[in-house]
């Protein structure tokens, strides 16, 4: 994002009330809403994938299955971290455009808990100046003192950004 | 008949032409459009002439009413008035094609008062039967789904019902088929019924009529029974598409109609002369057959007794028909494809959890008898089940042969020759895509076959042939892979023609020497196809480099022999199934990539001397003379590699079509049989990899797409590093 403004999404506040799973990335606390997530695995063995952004950190073996694996850190631009004992894949369902329905792994530093969260603890994410992209971002929620930053996951691993980056 | 000359009937369709395309601008509550329609039908009408009959001068002026009421409606359209013009238009359409044919006119529509319902649209030819067509009217909103289910079985019956038709021509008198056909229709006609769709309803019903009369052989199946069946069919057909079209949305839901009036009146007089020719001697024979056909409580008598009342006996007999057909047929059920992968992919998994206990250290060092036997007897299951599983998407090729049938009968009756399809192992199965894919390019070169291999029965008397052409298609295994062959006795290619033409087109040198087999294939080459190689090689180089391209696209082959006067024979040998491929693992720093075997000419480790470059960029091999460019695969995959030194690593040289290069990875691992599984959405633009394989040890190795590889020459390489 190099333009100076940034669009908050006023109008996504009050749908933002329900159940979140929170999980750490370094200091910093994220929320996903719980009805997207499949299923959260241990880190496991994952195949690089050649000529792909580097947050997408390849593909793992669901039971079966080949999915995509994000790396959240590298997404969102926070130092590399070692993985852990706690470190793991939040496996999440995401629309891809047409319509398609696919499951992804994002890769977290741990997961925390799942919170209610109700709509009147929600802000419409604010206007960081350019700093920060926002527009994968549902609002941020104050939660017993500390501030979570809900995510629109769809938003974060759309297809069209992935291609975008892609691209020649 | 009305005279009207040929010349003035084209300037006619296309002003009728241009109303129709000005009728798309009509929207209702707007004047868009009105005034070139009613400029264009002006000029219409100063085609009329005195001689024109009745019905035409009369749809005219109801046309002129429309107009004349929206300009009375202050020169607005309203929607009921553009759905009338619009049926108006296609009267007038059929009205022109009627007239070329030299038929009879269809009835015009009639347009009263402002209707509440819509005009229906003509989706086929109106006729000059009385009684008015009546529409199709759903209730998508009520029975939506029933329809949908209606529908996906009517497919199944129409084909049964096509079949019967075809082994109906080869033994008029066989009951079984008689049977199956009556049941097909009387399904139709039960379905349509439910629903209401009475067209197909009243059809349905005619139809079943004749067949019972023929069940009870009163009526005698004769050429024009048959025809009357195969139109029968044709028309459900329509109705059935249609009625899909609109489902999915492809079309707006509306009424529409399909003429059946017709072929009810040719259903008519078949059943009305049919008992003087009752007693005709060729059905007297294969009575008792029905009669055994039957279970115990069914009425017997009903079948061998002259007609009975109708109404009794018919349910049960269909019923009694139902179940022998049941009993005497494999079962089977229909399954998501999405639970079936997902089916297949789990038993995958299976096998390589059930090897990765086996063969875990610990494991092996148990030296329990018991224990032993137990885990063998594990995996003899998991293989077993993993065979199991991947033969559920096996089906025969039985459905795809079958079409071919139909159309060997049409395209034969329609180029004037006799020609028998003879079909060999339907039995055999491919995978389902294969069959679904497989079904075009046969379609093309069956017709091929027919349209021009096989000789007119006066052409081949003089060759000393049987003036019936004989179209062989068989299916059959054959060292792991499936294989489809066509056959034709006809005249064969004509070598010099094809060497002539590919000359011509710049295919190949002039005085090139080439083998039978090279100058055959030269049918396939893309740009042989000319418009003019149509008519001059007896069309067999229409759009075969597209047949060639689809069996490529399957990892499929095809190949040509033929003699002069005795033949072709096309080959075409296809995997056994699409979700398998054979795979040569390669290693490049730490990451495993698979090549598909099939593209893979050779591997080696080049010496210095196969070496050079050019520009010190473009890097070459020389493999035994032939030139090849080098790829890097570290460096187009942008991974560290073990060695950048080609003389250190291994070279693949890969092929796609006429291309080839030379792939550098650091070492080879093995070759394995893989199931392929779609990387997904995310990595759809990636165009460098082909797809995934869940590896022995439970990781995914990535499938590399050789053919971007190959066409990689254009992109310059270390950009991508």
């Amino acid at each position: 994002m190099s333009t100076a403004t940034i669009e908050t999404r006023p109008g996504t506040t009050p749908s933002a009330s329900g159940k979140y799973l929170t999980f750490v990335l370094g200091r910093e606390s994220y929320g996903i809403p719980v009805l997207r997530i499949r299923e959260i695995i241990r880190m496991t063995d994952i195949t690089a994938v050649p000529r792909m952004p580097d947050y997408v950190k390849g593909v793992i073996n669901l039971r079966g299955k080949v999915i995509p694996v994000v790396d959240l850190r590298i997404k969102f631009g926070l130092d590399k971290a070692e993985t852990t004992e706690r470190t793991c894949i939040v496996v999440v369902q995401v629309s891809l455009h047409a319509g398609n329905k696919g499951l992804m792994g994002l890769i977290v530093d741990a997961v925390e808990e799942v919170i209610n969260i109700a709509s009147s603890d929600v802000e419409a994410t604010p206007d960081f100046g350019g700093k920060v992209e926002t527009q994968y971002m549902i609002g941020m929620a104050k939660v017993r003192g500390t501030v979570k930053t809900l995510l629109d996951i769809d938003q974060i691993v759309a297809a069209e950004t992935v291609v975008k980056i892609v691209a020649p | 008949m009305a005279k009207i000359p040929s010349s003035s009937l084209e300037k006619l369709k296309e002003l009728t032409n241009s109303i129709s395309l000005e009728l798309v601008f009509a929207e209702a509550g707007k004047d868009a459009g009105l005034l070139p329609l009613n400029n264009l039908f002006g000029q219409l009408e100063e085609h009329v002439a005195a001689d024109w009959p009745e019905a035409l001068t009369s749809g005219f002026g109801s046309f002129r009413a429309l107009i004349d009421r929206v300009f009375e409606n202050g020169g607005n359209f309203d929607a009921t008035t553009i759905t009338q013009l619009n049926g108006w238009v296609q009267w007038l359409v059929r009205c022109w094609d009627n007239l070329g044919l030299q038929q009879a006119l269809p009835a015009h529509p009639q347009f009263g008062a402002p209707a509440s319902t819509p005009a229906p649209v003509m989706l086929a030819a109106p006729t000059s039967v009385d009684l008015p067509e009546e529409p199709l009217v759903m209730n998508i909103e009520s029975d939506g789904d029933l329809i949908r289910e209606f529908t996906n079985e009517s497919h199944e019956h129409l084909q049964n019902v096509e079949l019967g038709i075809l082994r109906m021509e080869e033994n008029p008198n066989d009951k079984d088929t008689i049977n199956s056909m009556f049941r097909a229709f009387h399904t139709f006609k039960g379905g349509s019924g439910f629903l209401n769709l009475k067209p197909i309803n009243q059809l349905a019903h005619e139809l079943e009529s004749l067949l019972d009369l023929a069940r009870k052989d009163v009526l005698v199946i004769d050429a024009e029974v048959i025809n009357v069946i195969l139109t029968g069919g044709d028309i459900l057909a329509q109705f059935v598409t249609e009625i899909e079209l609109q489902l999915v949305g492809t079309k707006p839901l509306q009424p529409f109609v399909v003429a059946t009036r017709p072929l009810i009146a040719r259903v008519h007089a078949i059943m009305n002369r049919g008992p003087s020719k009752a007693a005709a001697p060729v059905v007297a024979a294969p009575v008792p057959v029905n009669v055994v056909q039957m279970p115990p409580p069914a009425p017997t008598p009903v079948a061998a007794a002259t007609p009975a009342p109708v109404s009794a006996g018919k349910p049960s007999q269909a019923q009694a028909g139902d179940a022998a057909a049941g009993g005497a047929g494999a079962t089977s059920i229909k399954v998501d494809t999405v639970k079936l992968d997902s089916l297949i992919d789990l038993v995958g998994e299976m096998v390589i959890a059930q090897s990765l206990v086996s063969q875990h250290p610990d494991i092996k060092s148990i030296q329990n008898q018991q224990f032993i036997r137990n885990l063998s007897q594990l995996v003899r299951i998991t293989n077993e089940l993993q065979k199991t599983a991947m033969s559920l998407r096996m089906v025969p090729v039985r459905g795809t042969f079958q079409k071919m049938q139909r159309l060997v009968r049409d395209v034969a009756v329609k180029s004037g020759k006799q020609v028998e399809l003879v079909t060999v192992g339907e039995e055999t199965e491919l995978d389902r895509t294969i069959t679904e894919e497989i079904s075009d390019p046969l379609v093309h070169m069956i017709r091929n076959s027919v349209d021009h291999g096989i000789e007119k029965p006066d052409d081949r008397i003089k060759k000393g042939k049987a003036p019936v052409g004989k179209v062989t298609l068989s299916a059959f295994h054959q060292g792991g892979s499936i294989v489809i062959q066509i056959q034709d006795d006809g005249a064969g290619l004509n070598k010099e023609r094809i060497l002539r033409k590919a000359v011509e087109n710049g295919i190949i040198q002039p005085g090139q020497q080439l083998e039978d087999k090279d100058i055959f294939a030269l049918i396939f080459a893309a740009g042989f196809s000319t418009a003019e190689v149509v008519t001059d090689l007896s069309g067999r180089g229409v759009g075969m480099d597209v047949v060639r391209r689809n069996i490529e696209k399957l990892r499929g082959k095809i190949e040509i022999q033929s003699t002069p006067d005795k033949g072709s024979i096309f080959t075409i040998s296809l995997p056994l199934t699409l979700a398998i491929i054979d795979g040569m693992i390669v290693g490049v720093g730490h990451h495993r990539y698979i090549i598909p075997t099939l593209s893979v000419r050779e591997s080696f480790r080049p010496t210095p001397e196969m070496l050079s470059t050019v520009q010190q960029r473009g890097e070459i091999v020389n493999v035994r003379g032939r030139i090849s460019p080098l790829v890097r695969l570290h460096e187009v995959f942008g991974v560290q590699p073990q060695s950048t030194d080609p003389t250190q690593s291994i070279v693949i040289v890969i092929e796609s079509g006429n291309d080839h290069r030379c792939l550098m990875v650091d070492h080879l691992i093995g070759k394995q049989e893989v199931v392929i599984k779609s990387l997904g959405e995310t990595f759809k633009a990636n165009k460098a990899l082909a797809g995934a394989a869940i590896l022995g040890d439970g990781r995914v190795g990535l499938i590399v797409d050789v053919d971007s590889l190959v066409k990689l020459k254009a992109a310059p390489i270390q950009k991508a590093a």
